[in-house]
């Protein structure tokens, strides 16, 4: 019976993103309902699919085409284990907190079917991600997750802004993606087969091959295309501009599910990442949490702080996947990728309630005493902002804490980097905080702001319990089962738990604590009851250089420019005399006159077709018979 | 008893086709029409029946002249479906003729019993005759429309150039029998080697592949196809360009490989050339056409040459990638002309720009139109290029040995790109005219529920065939290997 659930899980949402979008586009209600229904039915799938522990596969062949000696076999297949069915819970829970949050949110907007159908499709999309039992099923649905970004960064797609935001980043993951496919036919190439379980069957069997050159190669390929899809440093510049998107849409895609896709495959993939990729992997997550926190202490947008933030806390998954090593256990990196999810997402729909309260102002600067007029709003931020900076007993502390514990063991210098994002983290989200929430009001606009409707709150408190508790549930364990290790050995009761990893670790545990309460003394000190920003007056340029983003995109801009420039004089020349002239005028012109000419030879006239029948016949006889 | 038993599908068409015939006495005027849905239903029940017969081992009948084998069974499904999709076809368009209705519903049936029996034939008797059996009907059914020139000018062409291929086809199968003593395929490929040695029985077998090529529409002898395909009624040409062609294709197969099997290295060079030539002056004919009907026409005869691509690389992948090939096909060319017997009725001329704005007045009928060109055209994930792609990598896998086909998959990737061309062509029309219609002009176009179900039955085929081809490469791999053990 548990047999079809998977199905029904992938298939419901694309169900009904083509239901609403062949009958329900201008039904504003209908579209909500069939788009919520799907999501909450598949989430509710999932949870039976979990509870009663269903592991396995099911799967059936989609192309198989033999000649002989060499097969071509594609299947089609879903893939449940600890690592998917914990992410078919965040991606469908999430998920359907956010959909319901989003009728809400979207509620005025003229263009609702089309957002949901957009939703639905990227549910299904990134289901298919989770599922994927292969390589070519997985690049399927990872495109399909880049072209649903697409369509919902760019959803107000009248806005110049929103419009190229969506360009930028489908064109950032095409980059990636275009090493992705490289590295999977260069392993389908070597090793003749896209199945993860033969090609985990194939590494466990012959462990030399993990050695091997080309499949070394393999991984920093397939690498880009995670770097990609969870905007890593050099493809990070989409992530921030994403925020074009709907506020709900950043939630979801672009902060709780889509970018942990990255993560997600690296730790699907572990297995055949060779000791010089993991380490690659793991400075380049290095590198993006500290730039990206950098970046976010000069950012006034409410949204693009939390953008910067991502892109940090990615960065930190990132390196985690890289520090554990060959055959290593990669669980913290899904661990944090889970709360981070929770209480990610719950930062953006709270900064989505605030933006709505304030008629869509984004600028923090130009809000202020918002803790009193918006109290659900507020608490369930601090909530938010407290698991994010690692505050025991929020769920953020326990990921984090296994992530610094991970760097600890295995590399000081990303350690010590560890630590200052930490403390770069708490010091933004507070300056977040006391500059949006507390404090003067810095405007008019935050006067007329009330609470938002239920529709709204209630997905924020339902994101509270699990970015709160989410740290006592056992899901590092859950995600170790994956991986075989069973390192971490339960440990019983509220206090033991929360007292564990002081114990297990206590340079981390303490480390990222005085990390925290450093960040948050800088920014008590820097921010509180302030109506304009100190830092740009006592940095200089260094102010400016953060708000400016350490001028990557300035950068990619002039470079992407030069290099278009030179490509272009040289296609230009190309193509006004080598395509247009010779080929295409001449092709098409020879093809066309051909054709032409080849019409002269239909008459119409029977006597003329019968003699050219008989000489087409006389023609096939001597071919055939004089030689 | 046991003989008719063995072709009882063929019998129940005849049955069906005679019954329509009868019923028409006694069906008022009014509801003469609807014997088309009749002799649907009857070709569909016995399209059914047909998957409930087991072949543990090919049947004989009639002293080895009549076979039913998995490959006569594929083609006898074939044509069914073929047949029960245009006679939906049919009776949209019954209304313009003057008399005779069911006439034209009995006339499908009976052209449709000729297919299925060609299908088994494995004797130049039975092929002769079921090949006559087919073009005889279609004589009448290309000019039904007996007081349009159009329509009898197509007619007339068909038959004067019909009865040159025949004339051909019987010299030749006179030949043959004069050198080799027999008509059986059977017995001929037991023939001594000296005897496929003579050139008087190659001669013979050249000549009735003159005639299969008229069928064809194979250069040299595609001359006849745009003219008939743009004067016969729509059905008529629908009937035409997928199961007439597919007529002529089963029997080359069965020539080739039944027959003659120890000719066909001698004969790929010969299939090499007429393939490459057919998809060239199929593609670039059909560049300057306007006629939506004409450019079917050419396009029957490019796809023409990339079936004959699968047959000249003489293996059994090519002949299981002719078959799947032909599946698509069928979807793709019955829904174009579905829609185009609907479309141009409701339009000035049947030129291509008439087309404009047909996504406004029918969304369906615009979108089965796109598809069956986007699936003709060849671009994934429709029917049509699987099929292109199957046939072009049984080519390449066989290429080491007849380097010449390498020559041939570049000649048809050329022709695939020519090809777009026109195949958008008639999707930019639709949706992008050079002088957009306005608004008011454009009154709905209202579609009856078969016809409604027909076309979502060629959308469902072409996305069923061009993502989950497993099935139908199986069915046709099976009636692949009956031919090449």
């Amino acid at each position: 019976m548990t047999g079809i659930f998977p199905w029904l899980i992938l298939f419901l949402p694309l169900l009904a993103a083509a239901g609403i979008t062949l009958f329900a586009l201008d039904h504003r209600a209908v579209s909500a309902r069939l788009s919520i229904g799907a999501v909450v039915i598949s989430f509710a799938l999932s949870v039976a699919l979990f509870v009663h522990g269903t592991r396995g596969e099911t799967r059936f062949n989609w192309i198989s085409l033999s000649d002989g000696a060499a097969s071509w076999i594609v299947d089609i297949g879903l893939r449940l284990d600890p690592l998917s069915l914990m992410m078919l819970l965040v991606v469908t829970g999430v998920g359907s907190a956010i959909h319901i949050y989003s009728y809400g949110y979207m509620h005025d907007d003229p263009g609702v079917g089309r957002y949901f159908a957009g939703l639905s499709l990227f549910t299904f999309s990134m289901l298919g991600i989770v599922l994927a039992t292969n390589f070519l099923m997985l690049f399927i649905f990872w495109e399909l997750v880049g072209v649903s970004s697409w369509l919902l960064i760019g959803f107000w797609f009248e806005r110049p802004a929103a419009a190229d935001a969506a360009k930028k980043a489908f064109l950032t993951n095409r980059v990636g993606d275009f090493g992705f496919l490289l590295g999977i036919i260069l392993v389908w190439a070597v090793l003749g087969t896209m199945d993860f379980g033969q090609l985990q069957k194939m590494m466990a069997a012959n462990p030399a091959l993990i050695g091997n050159s080309t499949i070394g190669i393999a991984g920093f390929l397939i690498f880009c295309g995670a770097a990609g899809k969870s905007a890593q440093f050099p493809l990070h510049v989409w992530l921030p501009d994403a925020m074009e998107g709907p506020t709900p849409v950043s939630a979801l895609i672009h902060a709780a599910t889509m970018v942990a896709a990255g993560v997600y495959m690296l730790c699907r993939v572990h297995f055949m990442l060779a000791a010089d990729a993991l380490e690659f992997i793991a400075w380049i997550g290095g590198i993006t949490a500290l730039l990206a926190a950098l970046m976010a202490i000069q950012q006034n947008d409410i949204k693009r702080i939390l953008a910067y933030s991502t892109l940090s806390q990615l960065g930190y998954m990132v390196m985690t996947v890289g520090l554990s090593g060959v055959g290593g256990n990669p669980s913290a990196a899904m661990f944090h990728l889970t709360t981070h999810a929770f209480f990610k997402a719950l930062l953006f729909l709270g900064a989505g309630s605030v933006i709505l309260a304030l008629h869509h102002e984004q600028d923090i600067w130009k809000m202020g005493g918002l803790s009193k007029k918006m109290p659900v709003t507020f608490w369930t931020f601090m909530i938010a902002t407290l698991a994010l900076c690692g505050v025991p007993p929020f769920s953020g502390f326990f990921s984090k804490d296994e992530i610094l514990a991970t760097a600890q063991r295995t590399s000081p210098a990303l350690f010590a980097l560890g630590v200052a994002v930490a403390g770069l983290t708490t010091f933004y989200m507070f300056r977040l905080i006391f500059v949006a929430f507390t404090g003067p009001v810095k405007s008019q606009l935050p006067d007329h702001a009330h609470e938002s409707p239920a529709v709204i709150t209630l997905p924020l408190v339902a994101l509270a319990v699990p970015s709160l508790l989410a740290g006592f549930w056992g899901i590092d364990r859950f995600y170790a089962s994956q991986f075989g290790t069973g390192e971490a050995e339960a440990a019983t009761g509220w206090v033991a738990q929360l007292t564990a990893p002081f114990a297990h670790a206590p340079g981390a545990a303490f480390g990222g604590l005085a990390a925290v309460v450093i960040g948050f003394l800088a920014a008590f000190a820097l921010y509180w009851n302030k109506v304009q920003d100190p830092l740009p007056a006592m940095l200089g340029v260094v102010a400016r250089w953060l708000r400016d983003r350490f001028y990557f995109d300035e950068l990619y801009a002039k470079l992407i420019a030069a290099t278009q420039d030179a490509l272009a004089t040289l296609a230009d020349f190309v193509d006004r005399w080598l395509i247009a002239g010779l080929f295409v005028k001449g092709t098409h012109g020879s093809v066309e006159l051909t054709g032409r000419l080849l019409r002269l030879v239909q008459t119409g006239n029977l006597q003329t077709y019968s003699l050219m029948f008989v000489a087409g016949v006389a023609v096939l006889l001597l071919f055939m018979l004089i030689r | 008893m046991n003989d008719l038993l063995v072709m009882g599908l063929e019998a129940a068409v005849l049955v069906a086709g005679l019954a329509v015939l009868l019923l028409d006495l006694w069906t008022p005027p009014a509801e003469k029409r609807n014997l088309g849905y009749a002799a649907a239903i009857a070709v569909g029940a016995i399209l059914l029946a047909s998957f409930a017969i087991v072949l543990p081992r090919p049947l004989a009948a009639f002293g080895g002249m009549f076979v039913l084998d998995e490959f006569a069974l594929f083609f006898d499904r074939f044509f069914l479906l073929a047949a029960l999709l245009v006679l939906v076809i049919s009776v949209e368009f019954a209304d313009r003729f003057e008399t005779g209705v069911a006439e034209f519903y009995a006339l499908i049936l009976f052209a449709l019993a000729g297919m299925m029996f060609a299908a088994s034939a494995n004797d130049f008797t039975l092929l002769f005759v079921s090949l006559e059996l087919i073009t005889v009907t279609f004589y009448v059914l290309t000019s039904f429309q007996r007081r349009q020139t159009q329509s009898l000018e197509a007619g007339v062409k068909y038959l004067i150039l019909g009865a040159l291929s025949s004339a051909f086809l019987v010299y030749g199968i006179a030949l043959i029998y004069g050198t080799a003593g027999t008509m059986s395929f059977t017995r001929l490929a037991e023939a001594a080697p000296a005897v496929l040695d003579s050139r008087l029985l190659q001669t013979g077998l050249l000549l009735v592949l003159v005639g299969l090529g008229f069928k064809i529409a194979v250069v040299p002898f595609q001359i006849w196809a745009p003219d008939v395909y743009q004067g016969a009624p729509t059905p008529a040409t629908a009937f035409l360009a997928v199961g007439s062609k597919a007529a002529g294709f089963v029997l080359l197969l069965r020539v080739l490989f039944t027959a003659v099997p120890a000719l066909g290295p001698r004969w790929s060079r010969l299939l090499i050339v007429l393939s490459a030539v057919t998809i060239l002056y199929g593609v670039l004919c059909a560049i300057p056409q306007r006629n939506l009907k004409r450019l079917m026409g050419y396009s029957s005869i490019a796809n023409a040459g990339f079936l004959l691509l699968g047959v000249a690389t003489l293996s059994r992948d090519g002949v299981s990638a002719v078959l799947y090939y032909l599946g698509g096909y069928l979807f793709t060319v019955l829904g174009a002309f579905a829609v185009i017997c609907v479309a141009l009725r409701h339009t000035e001329g049947e030129d291509i720009p008439a087309l404009a704005g047909l996504h406004q007045r029918s969304p369906l009928l615009a979108a089965t139109l796109a598809m069956a060109m986007v699936s003709l055209a060849g671009v994934p994930p429709l029917a049509g290029f699987f099929g292109k792609f199957l046939l072009l990598k049984s080519a390449l896998m066989v290429a080491g040995d007849q380097p010449a086909l390498y020559v041939l998959v570049a000649v048809a990737v050329v022709g695939v790109v020519i090809s777009l061309y026109y195949y958008f062509g008639v999707i930019r029309a639709m949706y992008w005219p050079a002088e957009p219609v306005e608004q008011g002009h454009l009154p709905p176009i209202q579609l009856s529920r078969p016809l409604r179900w027909s076309l979502l039955l060629c959308i469902a085929g072409m996305l069923w065939l061009g993502v989950l081809p497993g099935m139908v490469v199986n069915l046709a791999n099976l009636a692949a290997q009956t031919l090449l053990p």
